[in-house]
């Protein structure tokens, strides 16, 4: 049996099948902890403002990734603009949406930064960038300190 | 791997490195804190240690160990804002267990070469967010069709070694814990330690059994963390500090990844690796040259055995020299003074912190209490990684 | 660039906030569950399918290299060492010898076995030397398994074999 004789009827080539069994808990982080914790008990939006250059970073970080300066939380509206947006017809495996989706980058008010989510209470045709919109939260007792505490984003 | 392939390198640099700051965060089994807020913090004690702002950064590399504990792909993109990497030249680089003397070794070619003059290197590990266990993402190193059918744990392979090792040179597993002993009791003046104790060899041999011969005080802990380090040109090391430490010999080796084919009682990978770095550095005696010691300890025998393939001890001579306390922190060849990562904790590449870090801050004479009592001109630091097949070594000297 | 601190004691202070089990469980902290479902299908390549159809025969194969001399198990297609294609398929006897081994109190996840299980290293015979592969020995007391012990590898049946490494059941003892 030389080498040279490789298998030819791919019936005798194998496979094996498995999937990967783990799953993870992500923490929020001190920043992230302390923007969810805010969104979710009072309904209010922080950013962190760079001591040293000003910067406004949302979501909020603890440094500024520019110069390592420490932040300082910063309450803002939460209002923004649609910076840019896309209509999803299609779901995470290919699937046809019963109803299309649209995900903005939305602009924070009183920030150098943006969020991505869900426009809602509007429909693909009147969404533009540069739309001023506003957040829509679920009630307080669903909230659960997480982005999804946010429905969507509607026009102001 | 043939020596003469080894022996054979040629090593041109355009200038010499010296490491001139570091730092590392508290290691826990769990922080809050997200990689890049942990990357942060371990950086910024750097700066001020070197008296430099990110400014004066001009390139960085970030070390990870495997994607599936902090559950997030592109990791070193992800870490990239915390390492102060953003609009920078930046490289993540990642030999499993090894990554924590690797990382280094890059920051090493990006000033040796002239590339640059200030590199930074910063190492990170969240392994808590991996469920059910840590230990659980491990499954997935191992060869899918041969060896995942068979439930393997990783400790698995570690015992394996550690039986043929006590197999080959008749140690006894009373030997071996004090190794643990002794690291967990240095790990007491360490700020940053997770599992530092006063324990005895009776405490080891008596723990939980995990995968006989290993128990559960010859392991270290998973551990949440990062580091970072400052290596720098010489007229640069010449404007912050008195003191700077030099790096003065680098060595990276792989054995196959068969590792069932191999003899698993000497390392290998380490001897291999030891010897480009000795060369470059000049060193031939090892024993006698080396002053301080931080290899790779995730398990009690792993010191012992990368004693051995550092050349800091004959074939089987390790634990002699253990129990003769000559690798007590005032002994004559003091080995992980740190604590190591059996007492401060092992996030994988973030244990940097008490390999490279640990032993510059020992030859810069600012480990305060867990300074060694000998006087120190040079030292190794090693880690070990991948299917236990990566060796990586660095040794430095507070004289050019 | 200003000049570094000097005369400190490394690393000065230890940052991070460390968190129980507790504190996640009783939502101290916000964070994620993620909980993917990720699929693979692994091609065995040409070594490896050959290399299980043979298990699902009853045989172990291996391979060997005319230059280097050596007689591989697991197969491979090249030998690693001397960089070429292997020459020759070698049937290979399904007993060997112990080289190392370790007895498991723990499953993959860390979590406690019912009843320990014995894991070695097997070189096995027909192969050059520390030629092995890890598998489990039963059928013996961890106490009573040593370093150089001869074992036998105990098939599934013919009807059970699929063309796994676990249609060897295990390795027990050749003597006794």
């Amino acid at each position: 049996m030389k080498m040279i004789e490789k298998i030819v009827n791919p019936k005798e080539l194998r496979h094996w099948d498995g999937k990967i069994e783990l799953y993870w808990i992500y923490t929020s982080g001190k920043a992230g902890d302390e923007f969810f914790k805010k969104l979710k008990d009072e309904e209010k939006f922080i950013a962190a403002k760079c001591k040293k250059c000003g910067k406004v970073y949302f979501p909020p970080r603890i440094y500024c990734e520019k110069d390592f300066g420490e932040t300082e939380f910063v309450e803002i509206s939460g209002e923004g603009c649609v910076r840019a947006f896309t209509v999803a017809r299609l779901d995470a495996y290919e699937k046809p949406l019963e109803k299309p989706e649209i995900y903005a980058v939305i602009d924070m008010d009183g920030t150098d930064g943006c969020l991505i989510h869900l426009l809602g209470e509007v429909e693909p045709e009147n969404v533009e960038v540069g739309m001023k919109v506003k957040p829509v939260l679920k009630p307080k007792e669903q909230r659960e300190g997480k982005i999804t505490d946010i429905l969507y984003f509607k026009p102001v | 791997m043939e020596v003469e392939k080894i022996s054979g390198l040629k090593f041109h640099k355009k200038q010499d490195v010296a490491i001139v700051g570091a730092g590392m965060t508290t290691f826990k089994r769990r922080l809050n804190e997200t990689g890049r807020e942990l990357s942060y913090m371990a950086v910024k004690q750097a700066l001020e240690e070197a008296g430099m702002t990110l400014d004066d950064i001009e390139m960085v590399v970030m070390g990870s160990a495997p994607d599936t504990f902090d559950g997030l792909h592109m990791k070193g993109e992800y870490l990239l804002d915390g390492s102060g990497g953003s609009d920078r030249p930046y490289m993540r680089v990642f030999v499993g267990g090894g990554t924590g003397v690797f990382a280094p070794i890059a920051g090493y070619w990006h000033v040796a070469s002239g590339l640059a003059d200030i590199c930074l290197v910063v190492c990170e590990e969240k392994m808590s967010s991996s469920y059910p266990h840590p230990q659980s993402a491990f499954k997935y190193i191992w060869d899918p069709i041969l060896d995942r059918p068979l439930n393997p744990n990783l400790i698995w392979i570690f015992a394996l070694e550690m039986r043929r090792y006590m197999h080959v040179h008749d140690i006894k597993h009373e030997d071996i814990a004090l190794v643990s002993v002794k690291n967990k009791a240095n790990a007491l003046d360490h700020p940053c330690a997770q599992v530092a104790g006063k324990i005895t060899v009776e405490d080891v041999l008596n723990s939980e059994p995990m995968a006989l011969p290993v128990r559960r005080l010859d392991v270290s802990p998973p551990s949440d963390g990062a580091a970072a380090l400052i290596m720098v040109a010489p007229h640069i090391a010449r404007q912050v500090t008195d003191n700077p430490v030099w790096v003065t010999g680098v060595g990276w080796a792989l054995d196959t990844t068969w590792w069932t084919n191999r003899d698993l009682y000497f390392p290998r990978y380490v001897a291999e690796a030891a010897k480009m770095a000795y060369r470059m550095a000049h060193i031939t005696d090892p024993r006698k040259e080396i002053d301080v010691a931080e290899p790779y300890d995730p398990f009690d025998y792993k010191e012992l055995h990368h004693m051995e393939g550092l050349g800091l001890a004959k074939k089987g001579e390790a634990p002699i020299l253990t129990r003769e306390g000559v690798t007590a922190r005032d002994g004559d060849l003091p080995t992980c003074p740190s604590g190591g990562l059996l007492g401060v904790g092992n996030p994988i590449a973030a244990t940097m912190g008490v390999k490279a870090c640990e032993l510059y801050w020992q030859l810069a004479y600012r480990a305060g209490k867990r300074q060694v009592a000998k006087e120190v001109t040079t030292g190794v630091c090693q880690a070990w990684g991948d299917l236990m097949q990566v060796g990586t070594v660095m040794v430095m000297s507070n004289k050019r | 660039m200003a000049v570094g601190k000097k005369d400190i004691e490394c690393p000065p202070y230890a940052e991070g906030t460390p968190l129980s089990d507790e504190d996640i469980k009783s939502g101290k902290v916000t964070y994620v569950e993620d909980h993917p479902d990720i699929r693979y299908s692994w091609t065995a390549g040409q070594a490896i399918s050959r290399f299980l159809n043979g298990l699902k025969e009853g045989k172990i194969l291996g391979v060997k290299c005319n230059k280097c001399g050596r007689i591989m198990v697991p197969p491979r297609m090249f030998c690693e060492l001397c960089f070429k294609p292997i020459d020759d398929w070698v049937e290979l006897k399904d007993t060997g010898t112990v080289q190392t081994f370790s007895i498991s109190y723990i499953d993959p996840d860390a979590r406690p076995l019912p009843e320990p299980i014995i894991v070695a290293v097997i070189a096995i015979d027909g192969a050059s030397p520390n030629m092995g592969i890890m598998h489990i020995l039963d059928e013996v007391k961890p106490e009573d398994v040593y370093i150089g012990m001869k074992v036998k590898a105990v098939w599934k049946s013919e009807e059970e074999r699929e063309g796994a490494i676990t249609d060897i059941k295990y390795w027990k003892p050749l003597e006794g």
